[in-house]
């Protein structure tokens, strides 16, 4: 009944406008005639836009096309329906031929192609004279008797509504299909459509050419409605209006083509007396309707309206996972390589990931674990090698690797956030739709179906994806860093669930960092450094490898250096927080942390990973907003405060990923760095000052002076963070935040980086220092505190926790493990 | 926050559209004749639209002030076609079967126009063009035409243009510049009919675009094929362009243009030497003007503060085609005793004498003739500074 | 002496169209967005140029200095309201609001500044000069100079300057900037300022070849677009190349095959040259990540 509803809707409407076409005058059914016209080549345009996400400005090019097609077959004679039936091909025709190379661009570009197209249409009109009677146009388009009924505007309109009404009654359907949702897959991941065996060229081309299609019906009743039509009928302006009757009245929605429709058409109708000032307040009405509604005025109202009840996945559903499609077979990776512009990420990398076992993947940050994966998965085209399943897939694109049994999740989740649950697996799922609720149960995900992904937490986003992967029932399941940012008891059942699934008989090849999961599942481990691999073996025996503990786990040994004499400065805090609370979406991932961190100290924020380090840093420097809770700095609260005016305060922060501006010179770097001093740095005594400091830096971090004129983009990974920094202490902060300088750096960098640390508390920078290296941190700082999901669980000397026993088991336990 | 500030700006839309239609309908008085516009009145044409407006009102004005015909006044509705054939049609409609004007008259746009006229013969309510020149609007074909027209015709404009240069320039070998739109495109065959009825071989017909600033390639091209003469169909600004690129160029050659020119400022956005220009001219309020004239000018001046100097009444077409056109519906009415269609329509075929603007209408209409100005009635003039004289003076 | 001059046209326009399209640049780098009323902008140069120096009789140093402190105050404002309100909420309806803008910014100004076309006076468009055998105005050799001139001033702005740089920094990483103290809102809204202006200087040099009228920018809008797209949008110098290319073009198509084909061959060669180069032809590829 409630699928029902819509249909009975559009019908329901649809016999309305009817009753006001034949019961009104002849200008009340000419108008209705040109909403429902409007509304069929906005139905059109809603597939295109609404479903796969692509935008066309040259809508009216194909609504030309479909009235020149069907007025010249008219004046020849021909039947109507022949007429709308060859209008609508022909447009659709021509969609497909302007699709081959719309689709290789996009966002901007694609608007470009599809008004050029339009523009290229109504000069083609008025030159092809002969045929289409040129600027002038054609005269005496009379629709013909259809079965012995003269078509008056009254029977037209009936005609319009009723092509609108199927029209709908098509869309409806094609929403809740199949294709429909396949195509909604495709407008909101393009990759994780392809990684669900989907081929978005195909689908947008037949988007396009549907929609084509429909705009070209749409022109071919309107030539005779018109009995007159030239290249002046169908003016650029009218491809906005079309794109404008979507938007206005919400993309993606069912009616939200027919109430664009009747805005646009009758909106102007409305306002037809003030004359010469119709288009002008036509245009500030349009631009009002943007403002109130910016989803569309059927999204707006649906919004407001429409209260979802839950569906969670039902106790009884079972949870059963599916077999995988034919025989069990190996993955067999042989001798893969691949170059970034002269830099080789993978180079002769094989392995062998057998059915029914973990293979792990490890290595340091860019050792090129993803990038082998992409590999796999046909994301990156090798330069050389072989993927082998049942044949060579190697340089396959994405969809035919899929379809082939090798289904994967991602670094980020990759879902497809405006459809449900249930849909994200369903997409993937063929065969009976009831399975995929017994996935769900299988992954362990307990909340609601019809949720969109997108208001998903973070551990039911990566159970959903890996639902969705396991519904391809693949033979391979890639998984790409499942378990980063989860909480210790997620973890725990992740690794219950992969090993569940290789025991099903799948292969299943995991890239992780969290090494007791990996250790504690891997049946077999590859360790790769550099784009090479340098071990391979059970768990016990990779640990063991003296080259392993060098290259990936060498950097516990660092080499901070204590403070010589113990800190003992003012009391009162540079930055305070008194229960900070923050987070993406409704889960807090801070949870009321307190923290201070007083002059000239260096203080430590250690935690697993997830447990809210770099959150509390994006906080902290107004990177993430609203945030709760009291944040002091220097007795001024910032915690309303956006990044540039708390930056200008005095709070600079290392970010993670050392985010250097990549095009721009060392020297323009370091310069932008103090810009947050803002009027200091003016006038010759501030200039004169940054001068100064600038010289000072060069001589703490001589390579950088060797490359000051050298693009940071071109620096290594060390350099980049020294830059970083750098650039930091250049705005004179009262303290630097640093959020994972070690991350990626090769140990003996490490050791270079954190000695600088070290000087730096020593001539009395105040520090406040994120590092999955605890140890390391521990070495350089004064205090350290411990996060574990969110709230600060321990606080101390740094001295004190590097020995504490209970420390070791919650944080430092799993890397000790892993050594 | 979002649904508080959305709840608190919704009535203020409701408001806006409120006062929209409020505005829309203003109060009317129940027996006053109504007469539509369908023209542009906004976009690149908007100055034609404006000027059939002041003819219009100002006749309507005079009429009602001498009581108005059957003893009710005139109200003039106007609507914007965007230079759009179906926007036109829309609003024809409107016009027709919302509004019940009695009859309405057209726009610059012929493709507009030629839209209407189905609609105008079926509903059977009187059409007058003012300005589209489009030969099919009046010879429509229809057996009871309802289209009438106090306005040029392309295709007598042209023979007269051949006539005019051949008379005075001893034309040998016409070479056309024509603007790239549908007026052009009608120009284009009327005129190479005409060339071809007095055996003149055309040297070519070139096209440009309202905004192309280089107009010199079409030019040059002409002047390598021998053209002796030019005859020029465009509005003010390309036809300013087409007379700086000859200057630029240094080509000195007779220019014999259809009337665009006169509805602008021209030689303030051609520069002097479109002076040299001759064109076809239905009116203008330049020279000495006879009574009707006077009358006329004085009445815009008064109703339209903004028209200062004769600079300002322009383009002088589009205001005495609708001054004078206005009149004769008036006359048809009166004639015909009713504002009934079918009876007006024969109405109009029995007006006259009417001493008008343009001229003194004897029959201004016939029976298979719906047009009220032929060749005869073309003058050619040229620009003198400001002012549009008479070839000659 | 025919190419000559359809080159030295050529030139003239597609500097402006260059131009014009560094607008497009300049937004669309820092915010993702641009103003699809860039035409618009170029008329309001024209319009309110002409309204300073010959309707109210200022000075020309102070009527250009009003004018395109007026373009930029417009862009101001369409990035306040037009953008902001839409990609601040992630919506992609700036390109709807803007073309609404541009529509009501043209109906405004045709009741304002009336809707005849007038002559903007200059002593540089009055009497052509001959080169090599064709007449030019002195003007239209003078646009493409002051053209590359602003396209190089801008680079020098922007590389060797302090607020320049802030706004290459918002470009690469405006997360970085704002950690740099830079407001990168503030930066967006400049940088909408900023495409006015180059809109309406544009509009200040191509009024005395052309005419001034409220209707003018829509198609100088789109060609401009179609050259932002064409040389990358990204790419400064690719635009200002494909502005040349574009104009030389677009006057040479005209001058050997006519005017007809001009539209229809141009826009073909745009579709062309993006199925082949995806991302423009000076614009670069981003290394797709998953």
């Amino acid at each position: 009944m409630r699928a029902l509803l819509p249909a009975l809707a559009i019908l329901v409407l649809a016999g309305a406008a009817t009753g006001l076409a034949l019961a009104g005058e002849s200008y009340t059914a000419f108008v209705i005639a040109l909403v429902a016209l409007t509304a069929l080549v906005g139905i059109g345009l809603n597939i295109l836009l609404g479903l796969t996400g692509q935008v066309s400005l040259g809508h009216v090019g194909f609504y030309a096309i479909g009235a020149y097609v069907s007025g010249i077959l008219l004046l020849k004679g021909a039947g109507f329906p022949l007429a709308l039936a060859a209008a609508a091909v022909a447009a659709g025709a021509v969609g497909f031929l302007l699709a081959l190379p719309a689709l290789r661009v996009r966002g901007p570009y694609l608007a470009m192609v599809t008004i050029a197209f339009a523009f290229i249409v109504e000069h083609g009109l008025i030159e092809w004279r002969a045929v289409t009677g040129g600027a002038n146009g054609l005269m005496g388009i009379l629709p013909p008797p259809v079965m012995g009924l003269m078509l008056a505007e009254r029977e037209m309109a009936v005609l319009c509504v009723a092509l609108a009404t199927l029209a709908l009654l098509g869309f409806l359907a094609l929403a809740e299909s199949r294709l429909g949702r396949a195509m909604l897959a495709v407008r909101d991941s393009e990759v994780a459509a392809q990684s669900v065996g989907l081929n978005p060229v195909v689908l947008k081309t037949l988007a396009f050419v549907l929609s084509a299609a429909l705009a070209g019906l749409a022109g071919a009743v309107f030539a005779p409605l018109m009995m007159f039509i030239s290249p002046g009928s169908f003016p650029f302006s009218q491809s906005i209006l079309f794109l404008f009757a979507v938007v206005v009245g919400g993309a993606g929605t069912v009616f939200g083509p027919v109430v664009g429709a009747l805005v646009v058409v009758g909106l102007p109708e409305l306002l037809a007396d003030f004359a010469e000032y119709r288009l002008l307040l036509f245009g500030g009405l349009l631009l009002a309707v943007l403002w109130l509604a910016p989803r569309g005025i059927v999204g707006e109202v649906a919004r407001r309206l429409v209260r979802r009840r839950p569906r969670p996945v039902r106790a009884d559903a079972g949870a059963a996972m599916l077999a995988p499609q034919g025989a069990p077979l190996p993955l067999e990776v042989r001798d893969l390589a691949i170059a970034f512009g002269g830099i080789k990420a993978s180079n002769g990398v094989s392995f062998t990931a057998r059915p029914g076992a973990v293979t792990s993947l490890i290595g340091p940050n860019g050792a090129g674990k993803t990038t082998v994966l992409n590999m796999i998965g046909g994301f990156y085209r090798p330069d050389a090698g072989a993927v082998r399943l049942d044949r060579d897939l190697a340089g396959a694109p994405a969809y035919k690797v899929a379809r082939a049994g090798i289904a994967r999740t991602y670094q980020t989740t990759q879902l497809f956030g405006s459809l449900s649950v249930i849909d994200n697996v369903r997409i993937a799922l063929k065969g009976d739709p009831a399975q995929a609720e017994a996935l769900l149960a299988f992954v362990g995900y307990g909340g609601d179906l019809d949720a969109p992904a997108d208001d998903l937490a973070h551990v039911d986003r990566r159970l959903v994806e890996i639902a969705r992967a396991l519904a391809m029932r693949p033979r391979v399941l890639l998984l790409d860093e499942p378990a980063a940012g989860l909480m210790r008891a997620d973890k725990d059942r992740l690794a219950l669930l992969l090993r569940r699934i290789a025991d099903a008989g799948l292969a299943v090849l995991l890239v992780e960092h969290d090494m007791a999961l990996v250790m504690g599942i891997s049946d077999h481990v590859v360790v790769l450094d550099a784009g090479r691999v340098i071990a391979a073996g059970a768990p016990a025996e990779v640990r063991a490898d003296p080259a392993v503990i060098a290259a990936y786990l060498g950097g516990d040994t660092g080499r901070g250096r204590p403070r010589a004499a113990a800190w003992d400065g003012s009391r009162d805090a540079v930055l305070t927080t008194v229960g900070l609370t923050a987070g993406y979406g409704a889960a807090p991932v801070l949870n009321g942390v307190g923290l201070d961190v007083r002059p000239g100290e260096a203080v430590a924020l250690l935690g697993a990973n997830g447990a809210g380090k770099s959150t509390a840093m994006r906080a902290l420097s107004g990177l993430l907003r609203p945030v709760a809770g009291e944040v002091v700095l220097a007795d001024a609260p910032i915690g309303a405060l956006p990044a540039h005016v708390i930056a200008r305060m005095g709070l600079a922060l290392v970010p993670e990923g050392r985010q250097v501006f990549p095009e721009l010179s060392v020297r323009d770097n370091l310069m932008l760095g103090a810009h947050s001093r803002g009027k200091a740095a003016r006038g010759k005594a501030g200039a004169a000052e940054v001068a100064a400091d600038f010289e000072a830096l060069l001589t703490r971090f001589p390579r950088l002076r060797e490359r000051l004129s050298q693009r940071a983009g071109l620096l290594s990974g060390g350099e980049q963070q020294m830059l970083a920094v750098a650039r930091g202490l250049m705005a004179r902060p009262k303290i630097l935040l640093l959020d994972e300088p070690s991350l990626g750096l090769a140990p003996a960098i490490i050791g270079e980086l954190f000695d600088i640390l070290a000087e730096l508390r020593d001539e009395g920078v105040t520090l406040l220092l994120v590092d999955q290296m605890a140890a390391l941190a521990l070495t350089v700082a004064d205090r350290a505190y411990v996060l574990e999901q969110g709230r600060v669980v321990k606080a101390g000397a740094a001295a004190d926790l590097a020995g504490d026993a209970e420390l070791e088991a919650a944080y430092l336990g799993a890397k000790a493990g892993g050594a | 926050m979002g649904i508080f500030a959305s709840a608190l700006r919704l009535p203020r839309l409701a408001a806006a559209i409120g006062l929209a239609v409020t505005l829309a309908a203003p109060a009317r008085a129940q027996d006053t004749i109504k007469v539509g516009l369908v023209a542009a009145l906004s976009g690149q044409s908007a100055k034609s639209g404006e000027a059939i407006t002041r003819g219009l009102q100002v006749a309507i004005d005079e009429i009602n002030a001498k009581g108005g015909v059957l003893g009710r006044t005139f109200e003039l509705v106007r609507r914007d076609d965007e230079s759009n054939p179906a926007k036109g049609l829309l609003a024809a409609r409107e016009l027709v079967q919302k509004e019940k004007v009695v009859a309405f008259f057209g726009g610059i746009d012929t493709p507009v126009s030629l839209a209407v006229v189905p609609f105008a013969n079926s509903s059977k309510v009187p059409f007058i063009a003012v300005w589209a020149a489009g030969t099919g609007i009046t010879r429509n074909g229809a057996e009871e035409n309802y289209v009438f027209r106090v306005s040029a015709v392309d295709e007598l404009v042209d023979e007269a243009m051949i006539d005019f240069a051949v008379k005075i320039h001893g034309t040998k070998k016409p070479g056309l510049m024509l603007i790239n739109n549908p007026w052009g495109e009608s120009n284009e065959a009327g005129l190479k009919k005409a060339a071809g009825a007095k055996g003149l071989p055309v040297a070519g017909a070139e096209k440009f675009d309202n905004a192309d600033v280089d107009m010199v390639p079409q030019l040059t091209r002409l002047k390598e094929a021998g053209a002796d003469t030019l005859f020029l169909v465009a509005n003010v600004q390309p036809a300013a362009q087409v007379v700086k690129s000859l200057d630029r160029m240094g080509w000195n050659v007779p220019v014999v243009s259809h009337w665009g020119p006169a509805g602008g400022r021209f030689i303030e956005l051609g520069g002097p030497s479109a002076e040299k220009v001759d064109m076809v001219q239905t009116y203008s309020f330049s020279g000495k003007l006879s009574p009707k004239g006077e009358q006329v000018l004085a009445a815009l001046k008064a109703k339209y503060p903004e028209i200062k100097t004769l600079a300002d009444v322009t383009p002088a077409v589009g205001i005495a085609n609708a001054y004078d056109a206005m009149n004769l519906l008036a006359l048809a009415i009166a004639k015909a005793g009713t504002t009934d269609g079918p009876a007006l329509r024969k109405a109009f075929y029995e007006i006259g004498p009417y001493v008008g603007l343009i001229k003194t209408y004897e029959t201004p209409f016939s029976v298979g003739n719906n047009d009220a100005l032929g060749k005869g009635d073309y003058i050619f003039t040229h620009f003198k500074g400001a002012e549009i004289v008479p070839v000659g003076q | 002496m025919l190419i000559l001059s359809a080159i030295v046209s050529g030139l003239s326009l597609g500097s402006m169209y260059g131009l014009i399209a560094l607008g497009f640049h300049t937004t669309y780098t820092v915010s993702y967005a641009v103003n699809f009323a860039q035409g618009s902008c170029v008329m309001l140069g024209a319009v309110l140029g002409y309204t300073f120096w010959v309707t109210l009789g200022l000075p020309l140093p102070l009527a250009i200095a009003a004018t395109l402190a007026a373009c930029a105050l417009a862009g101001l404002v369409v990035e306040r309201a037009l953008v902001r309100p839409f990609t601040a909420r992630g919506s992609s309806a700036w390109l709807m609001a803007t073309v609404a803008g541009g529509i009501v910014l043209d109906n405004a100004v045709m009741f304002t500044f009336g809707k005849e076309p007038r002559a903007f006076p200059s002593l540089l468009a009055r009497t052509p000069v001959d080169l090599f055998g064709a007449g030019v105005y002195p003007l239209q050799l003078v646009i493409p100079v002051v053209g590359v001139a602003i396209a190089l001033g801008l680079h020098v702005l922007l590389r060797h300057t302090a607020r320049g740089k802030a706004l290459l920094a918002v470009v690469q990483n405006p997360t970085a900037a704002s950690l740099m103290g830079i407001d990168v809102k503030r930066v967006v809204a400049l940088a909408f300022a900023a495409s006015a202006v180059l809109a309406g200087i544009a509009g200040l040099l191509i009024a005395p070849l052309l005419a001034v009228s409220s209707d003018m920018g829509l198609m100088f809008g789109i060609k401009a677009f179609a050259v932002a797209i064409l040389g990358g949008m990204g790419s400064a110098s690719g635009i200002m190349l494909a502005g040349f290319a574009y104009g030389l073009v677009e006057a040479l198509v005209t001058s050997m095959l006519g005017s007809s084909y001009t539209q229809i061959l141009v826009f073909l060669a745009v579709i062309a040259a993006l199925a082949l180069a995806p991302d423009g032809l000076f614009g670069r590829a981003a290394v797709k990540k998953v």
